[in-house]
């Protein structure tokens, strides 16, 4: 539920300013091109960039598949447009106040509205940097506002995607993982 | 030394922030921020307020920044004055659009305090 109305405010972005003609166009390029748009090393120098910019800390790759911690803060920003889908940032609460410290200079002691905030803005600039390592998909794919979910013991899930790249990186002790969830490619 | 007032719209208080401090880092000193978390609210601010400067987010709930921009012209708002898109979003289509909408300048999410010194500093030296 979440997803579709994410996604709904994206495909409404996405249709603002794109013509017909060059949906049509799109149309046949976006599938031509899935190989390029599911390049995982796409994701890994977005992750690289928007942290490296943003809080100045380099990030690595790590091996574990996931990020095991009690309470969790996760960003969905949907893809809406010739491909459908969501940017999913997830991280426990330790490395979010780590994050939104390191972003705004500030401490925290608690996922406040903040860290939130801070979290919300991290998934919208990676969904915006990967989807702009494809031109074709950097023009006619629009993103929605992001969604910041906290608590415990959730998970997300998506029935037959297009593809999914999921990767676990970390900077000093802090660990967070990435999800690229296309459903939907045009 | 006169300082700059600048209006910063984002619907994220830690984006609006992080903007600040660049400015700051830019060498624009002293300055004056006015924040809006909407365009609706940044229309607000501008009616009130006299700004050298506008830098405004694109995706954005309630009034996007395009609307933003275009509301600014067609009420005759700050005049003259430089507006900058600070946005994820990238491609040609959407600086194509922020131009025509009125923006003087687009800086892209991720940023570094350089970029953004190297795209606002000029605006302001013009007008």
């Amino acid at each position: 539920m979440l997803l579709n109305g994410v996604r709904t405010a994206a495909l409404a972005r996405s249709q603002r300013g794109g013509s017909n003609e060059t949906e049509c166009a799109m149309t046949v390029s976006m599938r031509e091109s899935v190989q390029l748009v599911s390049d995982p090393r796409n994701l890994d120098s977005s992750v690289e960039e928007v942290f490296h910019l943003m809080l100045g800390v380099d990030c690595t790759r790590d091996n574990c598949s996931t990020v095991q911690e009690d309470e969790s803060v996760t960003a969905v920003v949907g893809f809406g447009g010739v491909l459908s889908g969501a940017c999913v940032f997830r991280s426990g609460a330790h490395a979010a106040m780590r994050i939104a410290a390191q972003m705004t200079g500030m401490e925290f002691a608690s996922v406040d509205d903040t860290v939130k905030d801070a979290i919300g803005e991290i998934g919208n600039m990676l969904a915006g940097a990967w989807k702009g390592k494809v031109p074709n998909l950097a023009a006619n794919c629009g993103l929605s506002v992001p969604a910041v979910i906290t608590g415990r013991d959730y998970n997300l899930h998506v029935q037959a995607p297009e593809f999914q790249l999921h990767h676990v990186y970390r900077f000093g002790d802090a660990f967070f993982e990435v999800t690229i969830v296309c459903d939907g490619l045009q | 030394m006169r300082e700059t007032r600048t209006l910063i719209v984002d619907d994220s208080s830690v984006m609006r922030k992080i903007v600040e401090r660049s400015l700051r880092q830019a060498g624009l000193d002293p300055l004056v921020v006015h924040e809006a978390g909407s365009g609706t609210e940044g229309l607000e601010v501008l009616k009130k307020q006299s700004v050298d400067l506008i830098l405004s987010d694109i995706n954005m709930p309630s009034m996007d920044g395009l609307e933003f921009l275009r509301q600014i012209r067609a009420q005759n708002l700050a005049p003259g004055v430089p507006v900058v898109m600070i946005t994820t979003e990238s491609s040609e289509e959407h600086v194509k659009q922020a131009i025509l909408s009125g923006a003087q300048g687009y800086i892209r999410k991720p940023f570094t305090a350089e970029q953004v010194k190297e795209r606002v500093l000029p605006l302001l030296s013009a007008a």
